[in-house]
């Protein structure tokens, strides 16, 4: 299965303060069929306006992981922690038993925007917990970056689940394979350019949902900056 | 004071039921586990949705003040038993633990 969802199929909510394009089922868009890619659950591209942001709430059993691309995201929770994620940087909530925590633009001028991701964990009742981490923007040039990984590492963010979130700036008229293993699944999002892969484009903020294909191919018609996981 | 209860859906945040929005006759007890509560309410799609969705729900109790910051308690169900009883119109969720917060004074940067 290889299926592409243009740009302009996600649903967009736009609430002056927010501008929110979701792939998946949230909040007051509800669509039965599309709640979930293996253990995928939201893939939510969020642009917030200078000095707003989301007001405490509580999540549980869910690793949440928030890609900063553009400015600052502040993050505070119940527990005490505060912390500023900027571009470049990712963070990975794993909310287990539970965690209130607000998150909002660290500027009261520019932009933010982010991707934030929710995945099933491999078990329900964690101990909540964060982690932050920034990669080496060199490393993304025509290679898959992991950034976020179950057993983390240098400059990896661990996840509770058996996935890799890489990221990569491909040049034009490059190509990366990665071959897909039995029984797992591909997400691809392209945040800028365009890609080629296996003869299916993907242009910007476009996104594939991928299975059973053993190999892929991803070259980029122009130069291009995406995002791959790896999931169950 | 007013009281609300609410059970929405955890993942995007759905609601399901809204105590503030119509006439749910409700109880809430507290047991040496954790809490049970009862809401008594015809079988409907609302019903439907929070037994289809009972591994992944919010439960909340709104408290209002006048002149007061509104509290808010949220309820961790996990996996705990969600049921409806069709002689008696009941459906019971039983959560674990909670976590009690006033949004009010959370955020400092929020104005809060």
């Amino acid at each position: 299965m290889f299926h592409v969802y243009p740009s302009n199929s996600r649903y967009s909510v736009d609430a002056g303060w927010l501008r929110s394009h979701l792939s998946f089922s949230f909040g007051e868009y509800y669509d039965p069929d599309n709640t979930s890619f293996g253990v995928m659950r939201v893939c939510n591209d969020d642009e917030v306006a200078g000095g707003k942001g989301f007001g405490p709430h509580p999540h549980s059993d869910m690793e949440i992981v928030t890609i900063v691309l553009e400015g600052q995201v502040k993050h505070e929770d119940n527990l005490g922690n505060v912390e500023v994620v900027s571009a470049g940087e990712v963070q990975r909530m794993s909310a287990g038993t539970g965690i209130i925590h607000a998150e909002y633009n660290a500027s009261r001028t520019e932009k933010v925007n982010f991707l934030q991701l929710w995945f099933m964990p491999e078990q329900r009742g964690l101990t909540p917990s964060f982690e932050t981490t920034g990669y080496d923007r060199e490393r993304l040039a025509n290679a898959l970056l992991p950034v976020v990984a179950s057993q983390g590492g240098e400059r990896i963010a661990s996840i509770h689940q058996d996935m890799t979130i890489y990221l990569s700036r491909l040049e034009r008229g490059r190509i990366l394979p990665f071959e897909q293993a039995q029984g797992r699944r591909v997400f691809l999002f392209v945040i800028k350019g365009k890609l080629d892969v296996n003869g299916h484009e993907l242009g910007e903020r476009d996104t594939a949902r991928i299975e059973a294909v053993p190999s892929l191919s991803i070259s980029a018609e122009q130069d291009a900056w995406f995002m791959l996981i790896d999931l169950p | 004071m007013k009281e609300t209860l609410l059970v929405k859906h955890a993942v995007g945040g759905r609601t399901f039921i809204d105590t503030s929005r119509g006439n749910v006759e409700y109880r809430v007890e507290r047991g040496e586990t954790g809490w049970k509560f009862a809401l008594y309410l015809p079988f409907d799609a609302a019903v439907e949705e929070v037994l289809k969705w009972k591994d992944e729900l919010n439960v909340f109790l709104f408290h209002e003040w006048e002149g007061e910051p509104t509290k808010k308690t949220w309820f961790y169900v996990k996996d705990n038993p969600v049921e409806y009883d069709h002689a008696s119109q009941c459906l019971t969720i039983t959560a674990e633990t909670c976590i009690e917060y006033v949004p009010d004074r959370f955020s400092a940067a929020l104005g809060g």
